[in-house]
């Protein structure tokens, strides 16, 4: 039975990836979208002095600072003058999604719709902090000391970091830790339950 | 459970900010990698002779085409997240060690099998290699992660490995 639950797990999900990653092909745009707004919110309510707007593409997030370059000197642009601009690549941050799923929907867990919807929600909010751990690297490098010396910005190693782990790490590290916490009452739960409980027990 | 989640979250944020140290990065990390190349082409190389390794890069003589492995494809995140979970969950130091060392060449094996697939892929068709570099291949590996840990605690389940017989 605890044999069963596990390789079940792993071939579901292993099917259900190409699935689920063809369907987050097909509507990345749409599927990111909270998390574009969320991140809009967030880094307009916390650098309004550096950032203008921010414009949503398909597969992409386009951030309008209010600084303009020239002759590489940074300074702040002219009322009417174009503000520089990064584009970010949203499917950095989103191909957790079709992760998330898969695993989910491989698990025999009791409401999977409303624990997917739950679970979707926290994604969207890690895709929406990995968003600003990565404007907030391309502000670093790209307005430099306006932008670190604003308020509430933490010290660039703390930035550098942040980038890092939101990058490498949070893409597929969340899912993981999200779909562990909604396994509860699966009988893959049991299995993992029993044995966490087990050293405790005995100790 | 709690108790488990904040050990797991303060290792993996130690070993995560060591690892992006520079003197760590330069006396292990970039060496680690370097080597993590040249075993690729050794693999490669009976079956295509025009593959060479140069540090972190593994390239192809005959169409120019080369990958240089970069911080997030040498596998030693993946190794990161699967050692703070082992050093989270409750066995003897014996049985950790284990576990991180079997783990660890668990997720290299898988590791130099990614980067040995991107280089053909990338010499077939640049898109394709791009999109499982970016996104197809971390999957895999956090999948690969998670079955580590599930064999590591069915291992430990065992009645003679429980700690306190250690």
């Amino acid at each position: 039975m605890r044999d069963i639950a596990l390789r079940q797990q792993v071939l579901t999900t292993l099917l259900l990836l190409a699935i689920t990653f063809a369907l987050w092909v097909a509507a990345e745009p749409l599927l990111t979208t909270p998390a574009k707004w969320l991140a809009h919110a967030l880094l307009t309510g916390w650098l309004p002095e550096i950032i203008e707007t921010t414009i949503f593409e398909p597969g992409a997030f386009l951030v309008v600072t209010k600084f303009t370059d020239i002759n590489g000197i940074v300074s702040l642009a002219a009322p009417g003058e174009d503000g520089l601009a990064f584009r970010l690549d949203t499917r950095l941050v989103s191909y957790g999604l079709p992760f998330y799923a898969a695993l989910l929907w491989g698990s025999r867990i009791a409401n999977p719709f409303n624990t997917f919807a739950v679970g979707l929600f926290l994604i969207w909010l890690t895709m929406a902090l990995g968003l600003i751990a990565m404007t907030a690297k391309d502000l670093m490098l790209v307005i430099g000391y306006p932008f670190l010396t604003a308020d509430w910005v933490p010290p660039a190693a703390v930035l550098v970091v942040s980038y890092q782990f939101s990058v490498l790490l949070m893409p597929t590290l969340a899912p993981v830790l999200i779909w562990i916490f909604q396994l509860k009452g699966s009988p893959l739960w049991h299995r993992l339950e029993g044995q966490l409980e087990k050293p405790r027990n005995k100790g | 459970m709690l108790k488990f989640l904040l050990i797991f979250v303060t290792c993996l944020m130690v070993l995560f900010t060591v690892e992006l140290l520079n003197p760590v990065q330069a006396a292990v990390i970039q060496p680690f990698t370097a080597v993590l190349a040249w075993i690729s082409a050794s693999i490669i190389l009976p079956l295509d002779d025009t593959v060479i390794s140069s540090g972190r890069v593994l390239r192809d003589s005959a169409s120019g085409f080369a990958v240089s492995i970069e911080a997030g494809c040498n596998g030693v995140e993946a190794s990161i997240v699967l050692i703070a979970g082992v050093l989270a969950f409750p066995a003897t130091w014996l049985q950790r060690a284990t576990a991180i060392i079997l783990g660890f060449i668990a997720i290299q094996l898988l590791n130099i099998l990614r980067i040995i697939s991107l280089f053909y892929l990338g010499q077939w068709n640049y898109e394709i290699f791009e999109w499982t570099h970016l996104y197809l291949w971390p999957v895999l590996i956090m999948l690969d992660v998670l079955l580590v840990f599930a064999l590591y605690l069915r291992w430990l389940s065992q009645p003679d490995l429980s700690p306190q017989h250690a």
